[in-house]
């Protein structure tokens, strides 16, 4: 069981992708020896400014691009295979959506791709559009829904099969910071209970709060890759945390401090960062109540709790 | 079973996806609205009513229905690649013959609900277009100015089902008129057989020209064609150039014999471009009609193997070209 959960589930190596013109002369080098290993249970990001190749890079995982050079190997498989794609829940950079299908139709559809029985696929249909705050908006045109609740609905397909691997291209774009805690929350406890998460995003904040380990890509090539407490601790510097003292205290404290160490000593006050002050209006507001569907705790669909 | 299952669920959602879109609707309803109208529109007569009727309508079900397959095919195939809609669906256990074959049957189903409305339109319009009576007190030419009332009001009906239905429960404009516009023209024709021209009850099944089911089967075989080569051109070019080569090649199609088959025995490439464009002479035997006869059952056989093989080599194509896509 340990060994299953220390696994590899995906390795990439040397991958590179070059795409042609129309004359199949080279134009861009998209991706460009790309190593990387994914281990089950973690949430891995893949970091990068537009342009970087993340996209790219996922799109070579699934199989939707054929690699110039190097291989993956996912699951035991390769990219592409259907027996994979059983496996993988996948949300794009945009959700992709038929505009003239509800909700509720396209969870149906996709459920239908997945060979899930009618029983199955109506009582996740019903239990995904509940949690991503879309039953009101179930017998809805897709085509008439704002970017955050078609956000919320490529969500919902990309979890429709309970999968083992999720790979989210910017899961939280769109949407508002109740929407972006709502879904940082859900991903922490599908990793928890141990859904492997691949995710790539440019609001550096999201990554830091969810991400084990992470790769920064720059130009198609990785810059730095590892651990995030690792790669963001300065070795040279520490804080200790206090209760608020007194004026006196506080100096008669520093003043010991530089005597002691020889080195210099700052005080500052810890302040919460805007996302965290957002929430806390939001919910002073509501009276704590989910007055809204985007105020909602997320409530993890049944199948998903494993 | 599960492949099969798949592609049902692939083919049923690009048939509804295509049907729900105003242009489809807006194709079939001008389409279907011309083809009632003929009868009243053409004024040079000389008694050729019936087959002026007739090869007007079959002009338009070929015409129209060239688009609404290469309309079709491209929203199924190189929209969903260009909207994205394509990659999520591949990223879920589907294989790409799959999806790309799913996607043609899916398109051969819009072709046919059109075909189905311009059949029956052209059933009721050739019906309506007038001819010499001379039947219980009653001679002289006489148009069924009763079954043209009611395949006009069978259109209107449709669009304020259409109008309503989507006002009080939402529902897509584009595919409840386009079933109410085939379910209105299914039960104008079964009126339409029980009474003859002067309005008298007449048997079922007497007053309508059968013949006329089997030319317009022949040309739908003729858009399966035009289907699968709009979906092979749409795994590697746009609508625009997927629409433009579908109207050259059914063009080309219709001249087949005079430009190339008079030439074919004293040049290569007559013979090689005889052989490659599809033939539409082979689908379009209206001319058959106007001499008196009818379609026999190995003309049929005949022209749907030439069409099967036809469609079965372009989607050949068509489905190593889309293995080889960057989606």
């Amino acid at each position: 069981m340990q060994e299953k959960a220390n696994s590899t589930i995906l390795e990439v190596v040397q991958l590179t992708k070059v795409f042609c013109d129309f004359w199949r002369r080279p134009k861009v080098r998209a991706v460009d020896g790309l190593n990387l290993s994914v281990r089950r249970g973690e949430i891995f990001g893949l970091l990068g400014p537009n342009g970087s190749g993340k996209s790219t890079t996922i799109k070579l995982l699934l199989g939707l691009l054929h690699p110039t050079e190097g291989s993956i190997r996912l699951m035991e498989g390769r990219p592409g295979d259907v027996a994979v794609h059983r496996r993988i829940g996948y949300l794009p950079e945009v959700s992709h959506l038929y505009r003239y299908l509800t909700p509720r139709e396209t969870l149906l559809f996709y459920g239908r791709l997945f060979d899930l029985s009618a029983r199955e696929r109506r009582a996740r249909t019903d239990q995904l559009l509940e949690m991503t705050g879309l039953t009101a908006a179930a017998d809805r045109a897709v085509g008439e829904f704002s970017k955050g609740m078609a956000r919320r609905l490529g969500l919902a397909q990309a979890l429709l099969n309970a999968p083992e691997l999720l790979i989210l291209d910017e899961p939280t774009s769109g949407l508002d910071p109740m929407g972006c805690r709502q879904v940082k929350e859900m991903l922490r406890a599908l990793a928890d209970q141990g859904t492997t998460i691949l995710l790539t995003s440019h609001l550096l904040a999201d990554v830091e709060h969810i991400c084990d380990r992470v790769v920064i890509m720059y130009n198609g090539k990785p810059r730095a890759a590892g651990n995030l407490r690792d790669l963001l601790a300065t070795p040279d510097r520490m804080t200790l945390d206090l209760p608020v003292l007194d004026a006196a205290t506080t100096r008669r404290l520093l003043q010991t401090i530089r005597e002691t160490c020889d080195c210099e000593a700052e005080l500052s006050r810890p302040s919460m960062n805007l996302e965290e002050f957002f929430v806390r209006v939001v919910r002073e507001a509501t009276n704590g109540a989910s007055a809204a569907p985007e105020a909602a705790t997320p409530r993890m669909a049944a199948f998903l709790e494993k | 079973m599960f492949r099969l299952r798949q592609a049902v669920a692939l083919a049923g959602l690009t048939a509804l996806e295509a049907l729900r879109q105003p242009v489809c609707l807006l194709l079939i309803l001008v389409s279907s609205t011309l083809t009632a109208l003929l009868p009243f529109l053409i004024l040079h007569r000389f008694g050729e009513d019936g087959k002026l009727v007739r090869d007007s309508a079959f002009a338009l079900h070929a015409v129209f229905g060239v688009f609404v397959a290469g309309y079709a095919a491209t929203t199924a195939l190189s929209r969903e690649l260009e909207s994205g809609t394509a990659l999520v669906v591949l990223s879920k256990p589907v294989s790409r013959d799959c999806f790309f074959l799913s996607k043609f049957v899916g398109v051969v189903g819009v072709v046919g609900v059109f075909s189905l409305c311009a059949g029956l339109t052209t059933l009721l319009a050739e019906r309506v277009a007038e001819r010499f009576v001379n039947r219980d007190g009653v001679a002289g030419f006489v148009t069924d100015g009763q079954t043209g009332a009611l395949l006009i009001a069978v259109m209107v009906a449709a669009c304020v089902v259409g109008a309503v239905v989507n006002y009080k429960r939402q529902r897509p404009f584009g595919s409840v008129t386009t079933t109410a516009l085939l379910g209105g023209l299914l039960l104008c024709v079964v009126l339409a057989s029980c009474f003859d021209r002067t309005g008298q009850w007449a048997p079922f099944a007497t007053r309508l020209d059968w013949r006329l089911v089997p030319v317009s089967v022949l040309i739908t075989l003729g858009l399966v064609v035009m289907s699968s080569l709009a979906m092979t051109l749409s795994t590697v070019v746009g609508m625009v150039p997927t629409l433009a080569s579908c109207s050259a090649v059914f063009a080309l199609g219709m001249m087949s014999d005079y430009l190339f088959g008079l030439h074919a025995t004293e040049s290569l490439w007559a013979g090689l471009l005889y052989s490659a464009v599809p033939n539409w002479q082979h689908f379009w035997v209206c001319d058959q009609l106007n001499a008196g006869g009818s379609i026999t059952g190995g003309y049929m056989g005949l022209a749907a193997l030439y069409a099967l093989v036809y469609a079965s080599a372009l989607l050949c194509l068509g489905t190593v070209l889309f293995r080889q896509k960057d989606v």
